[in-house]
């Protein structure tokens, strides 16, 4: 799984004639790396191999944390559970950040120009003080709860720490990430393209469907990824507004360091998401080189 | 196309409006999160800045936070020149390193930091914290300094080391002036990316080094103290601010269609 090959940079050009100078490059260049590959080498990979290793072998050598893991139907509804949720909150995302990106980037001027402001005002804002606006909005003293009570619904129904205040906080969230793909590629697209289908007489939907969406979707197609694969390993948001029944597989992570329980059973489920999320990185890197996900 | 623009104002609407209730909310007088406020009292502002609990963990998140900036930057520059200028044996994985941190869910960190940090005493530790914050910030700067490098005109080196001057002097009179504000929006990022770090702190900063998101994260969870509005919308104000000169510097982006 290279992100690299892209860029070839300074020393190309004949290989044997410029021997010298390549080996010389080559002890800069290692020198210049060494201390960020070393630092992460030892501070972040290592700690990663250990929850590997201990997956492994707390309490003994073999596959059991493994085996309660996928065996009992209680996990397998919690690895679930984090899949369809992940899945709806991208399929939300999408479905409201298309029509957002396209109007920023077909009809700009002042109301593209402040949409793209309130997109990077909440992806700059950070998530917790999100989270809390929407424990204040859904709670039982909130606006919709008292919305809820004045329209005539009695007892009002609870929407807060459930599945329904997750995946709002969840989508709020993470709609600038979806927004932003969706931004940048539809911004590369040559409005020339779409004059050209007019004038062969296709009508604006036509001149959409077969020619401007097509060329959107590398930025769909990026921002799903994103979306989905932040959304797999989240901890926080669902953990304040979601209920017990409708844990992910972040959140039992989480109690299970925090009651210093199992320690290889957590790692187990550490590897399990690592794993999908690094399946998903490197099936996108195939089709379509992770060096744009984040450009 | 009209519908079309109502149906982006009203997701524009939904993606605002929660972020500006926490404006009333901090000048609430109520000790709960009810909405509207009851009355108004600037009283948790007073309680915010005078309570250690709130105070401390603010500290800690500057001190950590700078401190990981510049560790951050100290280990991206040079790996981005070597990265970008060198094409060397290793390339390839060396970048594959430096991008990992951005792929791996916090939690999983977070579980991986505990195990590895505890016995050797760097949980409820800052620099056990600024460790982890570095690591995750490294991709994030990487990123930005190696886009900045790609864009330098070499020529420009040339010319100095062509009218006399040496590698070092070089670097710092050309090249670094040149690259600087790509370096400080690098720097920036990093700051910020370790100031909003919220899993690994809550299980690995302790109660010695608990920066201001696990100090709102526990208050959300375990009493739903009525600061954590007044901290939020101190917060939001930054970004506002930030948002605002952003808005003012740059030009207005111009869509012909």
């Amino acid at each position: 799984m290279s992100a690299t090959s892209a860029t070839p940079a300074g020393a190309s050009g004949g290989r044997k004639a410029s021997r010298p100078w390549r080996s010389r490059g080559n002890i800069s260049a290692w020198t210049l790396s060494a201390p960020a590959v070393l630092f992460i080498a030892v501070l972040f990979v290592y700690p990663l191999l250990d929850v590997v290793v201990i997956s492994f072998t707390d309490p003994t050598l073999s596959l059991v944390n493994y085996r309660e893991f996928f065996s009992s139907p209680l996990y397998s509804r919690v690895l679930g559970n984090t899949f369809w949720f992940a899945f709806m909150v991208t399929v939300i995302c999408l479905l409201l950040g298309y029509p957002m990106a396209y109007v920023v980037v077909r009809y700009g001027g002042t109301l593209g120009f402040a949409l793209l402001l309130v997109v990077a005002m909440s992806f700059w804002t950070s998530f917790l003080v999100r989270t809390y606006s929407w424990l204040v909005i859904l709670g039982s003293k909130g606006p919709v709860t008292k919305l809820l009570d004045w329209v005539g619904f009695d007892p009002v129904p609870q929407i807060l720490f459930n599945s329904f205040a997750t995946t709002l906080g969840m989508v709020h969230i993470l709609i600038p990430y979806m927004i932003m793909s969706i931004y940048a590629a539809m911004q590369k697209i040559d409005p020339n393209h779409l004059r050209a289908a007019a004038s062969l007489g296709a009508t604006p939907f036509q001149g959409f469907r077969t020619v401007f969406f097509p060329l959107s979707l590398p930025g769909v197609v990026n921002g799903c990824t994103l979306v989905f694969i932040i959304c797999l390993g989240f901890y926080v948001t669902p953990v304040l507004l979601g209920g017990p029944r409708d844990q992910m597989i972040a959140g039992l992570i989480g109690e299970q360091i925090e009651e210093l329980l199992e320690w290889g059973f957590a790692s187990a489920m550490a590897v399990v998401l690592l794993a999908t999320t690094m399946a998903l990185l490197a099936i996108y890197n195939r089709l379509v080189g992770l060096d744009k996900l984040w450009g | 196309m009209n519908l079309l623009r109502a149906i982006a104002i009203a997701i524009g609407a939904f993606i605002a409006a929660p972020m500006f209730i926490v404006i009333p909310m901090s000048l609430s007088d109520s000790p709960s999160f009810a909405f509207p406020p009851t009355g108004y009292w600037l009283g948790y502002y007073r309680a915010y800045f005078s309570n250690e609990l709130w105070t401390t963990p603010t500290i800690n998140s500057a001190i950590i936070a700078t401190a990981t900036m510049f560790v951050t930057m100290a280990l991206v520059v040079p790996a981005s020149f070597a990265l970008v200028r060198f094409r060397f044996p290793g390339r390839g994985m060396v970048n594959f390193l430096l991008m990992m941190p951005l792929m791996v869910p916090h939690i999983v960190l977070a579980l991986g930091y505990y195990a590895v940090f505890s016995p050797v005493g760097l949980t409820n530790n800052h620099i056990g914290v600024i460790i982890a914050h570095t690591c995750v910030s490294v991709p994030v700067a990487f990123l930005i300094v190696s886009a900045t490098l790609k864009g330098f005109d070499r020529n420009l080196e040339r010319a100095a080391m062509s009218s006399g001057a040496g590698p070092l002097r070089t670097f710092f009179h050309v090249t670094l002036p040149v690259l600087r504000p790509g370096f400080l929006v690098a720097a920036l990022f990093a700051f910020i990316h370790s100031f909003d770090e919220t899993v690994i702190a809550i299980f690995i900063a302790g109660r010695d080094a608990s920066t201001l998101p696990r100090k709102m994260y526990e208050s959300v969870r375990l009493e739903a103290d009525p600061v954590l509005a007044v901290v939020s919308t101190l917060l939001f104000t930054l970004v506002l601010i930030g948002t605002a000169i952003a808005a003012a510097t740059r030009k207005r982006p111009v869509h012909a269609t």
